[in-house]
This record gives C-alpha cells, structure tokens and sequence, in this order.
C-alpha cells in the first residue's frame, strides 16, 4: 500500500512538473516581447541580454511611429474587425433563422451547398478575388477586405443549429399577437441567441483580426495597413528594429490577451463552437 | 435510278412525317404526365400563402442578402479559381465574359481577365517544376512532425489538467490557452526575435548551459523545426481546450467500473479514455492537419522560406506565384491541387480514423 502511495506522488509530481514546465513555454515568448519592447536599443543588443524590462516603452513606441503610423494601423484593424463582425452577425443570424423556422423551395440542398464550401480553404479564394476587386476598382480599400467573408459559412451553420431550439409556439403566438416576421426574428428569436451570438462574434472577430494573406494582397498604401500587414513590412524593411517591432507586436498582442482572459468563457464557447462543424 | 430515288425520297418523307408525330405525341404525353405534378406546386403554394401569409417570401428576403455575398464572393471565385487554371493570364480584363441578351434584360458578366487558353499545360508544368514538388515536400515535413508532436502534448495537457488531484486547474488551462489569443504575424515576429542567432534568447539559454549558439534560421534543418516550434506553440492550447471538452464528457461510471476490474493508470487510459474520446481526437487531428497544410504566415515572416527554400510552403509557393510573378493561371493550378490533396486526405484521416 504504501508502495502504490509512493508511486501516486511521483506521479503526482510528474505531471505538475511537466504542466508547469509548458505553462513556462507557452510564457516565455511572451514576457521576452515585453522586454525587448520596453528596452533602449543599445540595452537591447547587449549581451548576455537583460531580462528584466526596462523603461523605454514609449520612447520605441515614438520611433515605431515615425516609421509607420502603427496607431492607425491598429485602428484600421479594429475598423475592420469589428465592422466586419457585426455584418457577419446580422447576415449569419438572419440567415440561420430562416433554415432554421421557415420552409422554403430547395431549403435542404441549399444549406449543403453551403457547409460544403467550409472545407475549402480560403487560399482557394485569393486569387479570383484579388482579380474580381481589381476589376470593381475595389482594391486597396477595407470593404474589399470585409465583405467577401461576411457571408460565412461557419456562422450560419451554427445560428441554425441554435436557432432551431427555439420552440414554434413561441414563434407562433407573436405571429397571433400580430408581430411581423422582421419583430418576431429581432425581438423573440435574437434576444435568446445572446450566448451563441457571443460566441459566434469572437470566431469572427479572430478570423478577421488573423486574416494575412487576402489583407497582403488586396491592402497597397500605408496608411490603410491592418496590423498583420504593418508588422510584416516592419520585419521586411533593410535594417530591422527589433525594440520597435516587439512595441507593435506587444500592442498587437496585449490588448487580446487582456480580452482572452476577461471573455475567456466565450472565448473558451467560441473555440468549442467553431470545432463542432460535423 | 430514277425510281430508286423517288422511293427513297417517299420513304424520307414518311420518316419524317412520322418523327413528327411520334415528337408532337411525346410533348402531348410530357404535358399530360407533368400536369399533376404543376398543379400540385400551385394549389401547395396557394395552400401555404392562405395559411401563413407572407412565409415564403419571408424566408428569401431573411436569406437573400447572405445569398448576394455567397455567391458573388464565395461560389463564383471558388468556380473561376477551376477555370482559371486551364488558362494563363495576360492582363486586365476587357469584353466581356458572359452575357445575355433577352430583350429588355440584358446581363453582362465582364470579363475579368485578359486570358490564353492553355489546357492541362498549367497542370503538366506544376508535375515538373522542382519548387513545386521541394514546397509538398517542406509541408509534408513540417506536418509530419508538428501534428504528432502538438496532439501529443494537447492530449497529455488535457489529461493532466482533467486528473482529479490537480489544483488551480483554470490558472493552468489560461495560461496555456493563452497564446491562441495572439495574432499570426505578431507571435511570428516575436519568434523571429526569439530564435535570433545573436541576440535571441533561446541561444542565450543554450549557449549558457553550453549546448549552442544552434543556427535556428540559417540551416535548413533548424529553420524546418523553428516553424514547427512556432506552429506548436500557437496551436497547442487550442487543441488543449477541445480535448479537455472531449475528456469532461466521459462518463465517470466507465472509469469507476474500471478501477473494480482492477486496471491501472495505462489500461484506464488504453480502455476507456482512448475509445471515447477518439471521435473529439480524430476531428483535432483532421482540423490540425488541415491547419498545417495553410501554413503561410509563420514561414513568410520567420524564414521568408529559406533558407534555399527549404522552408516555402505550398500556400508560399502560390502566393509568389500568383502575386510576385503575376503566374494567376498557374498558381489557380496549383491552388486547385493543394484543394484535392487537402481534402483527400482529410478523408483518407476519417476512413482510417473511422475503421477498428
């Protein structure tokens, strides 16, 4: 007995100790940003390095800027993302509620159709598009970059799943009541959806915010970056400024992770959501 | 002769005449059979319109405007991507590609490149470019190890932060899903710093304990697996928080029972926990694989592909293809076979994964 009791603690042991070891890893990367961020240059390349952050935050922050505008590059990005989210939301929620509550010609074959393209991936799209936004003189501009993934497949596949809970007679007593179909879907249907609705907005907002490659191609001036395009030219310039680099991959990064850890119920729901697509 | 022809001739003419009928008795006949089938739309359309007025038309005005996005974004490109790569492209479009001209409407498709037909030529040149084959191979390598690696490390995270001694359990699970937070590029560009060969800090670990400086992203085999390491740090604790899901619908009573038969840690795990959880296992692995085969933003920040292309993904290859050579039909090619390769394997993981 007092065996098997040994062999539960090392156990025990091994696993916190190999927990621990990847909560270090996966922080690491993290802290070493905010210290290159917050050193001088010259502190910076020093070696052995510092480990502990210094002061210098803002006076790498004011040199980042004068490279590129990274305080409008975070705001186009926002923009986009959040423009682009709430488009998605009313397009997908109004879509999913009419598979889900209405009968319609062709209804089944249709719904397919559309789960079929979520296994494409959006690579396959880059190149028509980019020549169907020259040809709309489109490119360079941020409804390029929201519209064509607002119709999204994913979104509309989860607002029906969740929408067909909601029961008919509740539906059915407010058409009695006189509501339109319009009041019935924002006033009866959406109001239930708060949680489903919240997850599907942070898919959104993520996929929108990692977008890279459609941005890279499409987005041409400066002045319209979204931050995965401001950073990659950063690192693509002659001589690279690492303290700068890290002060916009910190205010990329930061702010997320601050929203990671307030939301992290939907963001956890969010996660789990988009991973149940059959 | 002469009769022969005439005979001939009233022969045709009776052909003819009796083609005729047999196609005027066929139309009587379609007509008939479809009459019912009409009438039943009709009278079920009337039917739905008397019961709940407005349903129907409802229901397209509450899909139309996802509809007008989806096919003019969505199905249309997924559509010109095929044909486009049957052709090479020669510039900006004029004329048109598409039209119809019923009177009153007219619609016009414009044109929207300036295209050469060239048959499977985009297809037999992408089978003999080596960059081609040297990209399947770099993304091959890194799926091969990066997969196994993080569904190993997610599935053991999982376990442990699931065993029932384990305390700050939420402290834990946070702080390792917390790199799912960080944008693409941003995490690589802090990777960049990172793996450094002067100044990163991994070096300074090693070169510490006296195992470096390691030259991350100068030889082609470190570059490889500084993608890798990167990948896995971004994706592990999202794959962490679908397994613990998996894990958290287990029933308890199946381990309990377990415990009665006398299994041990290993054959709990081998017994129970394995087989119910492979559903959850098998799709993080297909949405994993699926993952890594997109590989694009990591390699074009941290290694630009090198060195020597040692690290160009296919998704690298045809974005230079595409928008640094301006090669758009080829890199449709190209596209289009990443798509099947993709997919085909995708179904040959759920096949697999779906037998025994």
């Amino acid at each position: 007995m007092r065996e098997q009791q040994r062999k539960d603690a090392v156990w025990r042991f091994l696993t916190y100790a190999f927990v621990i070891t990847m909560v270090v890893v996966m922080m690491v990367p993290l802290y070493w940003m905010l210290v290159a961020a917050t050193l001088p240059q010259e502190q910076f390349l020093q070696f052995p390095p510092r480990l502990i952050p210094g002061t210098a935050f803002l006076d790498n922050f004011a040199a980042l800027q004068e490279r590129l505008d990274f305080l409008r590059t975070i705001r186009n990005s926002v923009l986009i993302a959040v423009v682009y989210t709430l488009l998605s939301l009313v397009l997908c929620s109004m879509a999913g509620f009419a598979f889900a509550k209405y009968e319609f010609k062709y209804k089944e074959p249709i719904f397919y159709a559309i789960l079929a393209t979520l296994v494409l991936p959006i690579q396959l799209l880059v190149i028509p598009l980019f020549l169907l936004m020259a040809q709309l003189e489109w490119t360079n501009t941020f409804r390029a970059i929201i519209l064509p993934w607002a119709a999204n497949p994913i979104g509309i596949f989860l607002m029906r799943q969740n929408m067909k809970s909601i029961p008919d007679a509740l539906l059915e007593s407010a058409r009695m009541d006189g509501a339109t179909e319009f009041q019935i879907f924002y006033r009866i249907a959406l109001p239930t959806m708060r949680s489903s609705l919240a997850a599907l907005a942070i898919i959104l907002f993520l996929f929108q915010w990692d977008l890279f490659l459609y941005p890279l191609v499409i987005l041409e001036s400066a002045d319209m970056y979204t931050i995965p395009i401001g950073l990659a030219q950063l690192t693509g310039f002659q001589r690279i400024y690492y303290d700068q680099i890290m002060v916009a991959a910190t205010l990329a990064i930061v702010p997320m992770v601050v929203l990671f850890l307030v939301l992290q119920k939907q963001f956890v729901s969010g996660i789990l959501a988009g991973s149940l697509k059959e | 002769m002469a009769t022969s022809d005439e005979t001939d001739e009233r022969v045709g003419e009776t052909y003819r005449r009796r083609a005729r009928m047999r196609v005027r008795r066929t139309t009587r006949q379609i007509r008939r059979a479809a009459r019912p089938a009409w009438d039943r739309v009709r009278f079920a359309r009337q039917d739905l319109t008397a019961a709940v007025p407005t349903l129907p038309r409802v229901a397209y005005l509450f899909i139309a405007p996802f509809f007008v996005l989806f096919g003019l974004f969505l199905a249309f490109p997924v559509a010109y991507t095929l044909y486009l790569s049957f052709f090479e492209y020669q510039g900006v479009g004029e004329g048109s590609l598409f039209w119809i001209d019923l009177g009153p409407v007219y619609i016009e498709i414009p044109q929207i490149a300036q295209l050469s037909f060239v048959g499977a030529g985009n297809y037999l040149r992408l089978l003999g470019n080596d960059l081609f084959w040297q990209s399947m191979f770099n993304t091959s390598y890194i799926l091969a190890i990066q997969v196994p690696l993080m569904i190993g490390l997610a599935l053991a995270l999982a376990l442990a932060l699931n065993a029932s001694f384990m305390r700050f359990k939420g402290v834990f699970r946070t702080a390792i899903a917390l790199p799912v937070s960080a944008n693409l590029v941003a995490y690589s560009t802090v990777f960049l710093l990172l793996f450094n060969e002067q100044l990163g800090f991994l070096n300074y670990v090693l070169s510490g304990v006296g195992l470096g400086p390691v030259p991350w992203l100068t030889s082609e085999f470190w570059a490889r697996n500084t993608i890798i390491a990167a990948v896995t740090w971004r994706w592990t604790g999202y794959n962490m928080i679908i397994l613990l899901a998996g894990l958290q619908t287990i029933p308890q009573q199946l381990y309990e029972a377990a415990e009665i038969d006398g299994a041990n840690r290993w054959e709990k795990f081998r017994y129970v926990t394995l087989p119910q959880l492979k559903p959850v296992l098998l799709f993080v692995v297909v949405l994993s694989t699926i993952g890594t085969f997109k590989l694009f933003a990591e390699p074009y920040v941290i290694t630009g592909g090198g060195p020597t292309n040692a690290t160009i993904t296919i998704v690298q290859y045809i974005y230079r293809q595409a928008f640094v050579n301006f090669n758009l039909g080829y890199a449709s090619a190209l596209t289009v076979v990443f798509v099947a390769v993709v997919s085909v394997f995708s179904i040959l993981q759920i096949k697999l994964g779906g037998e025994d």
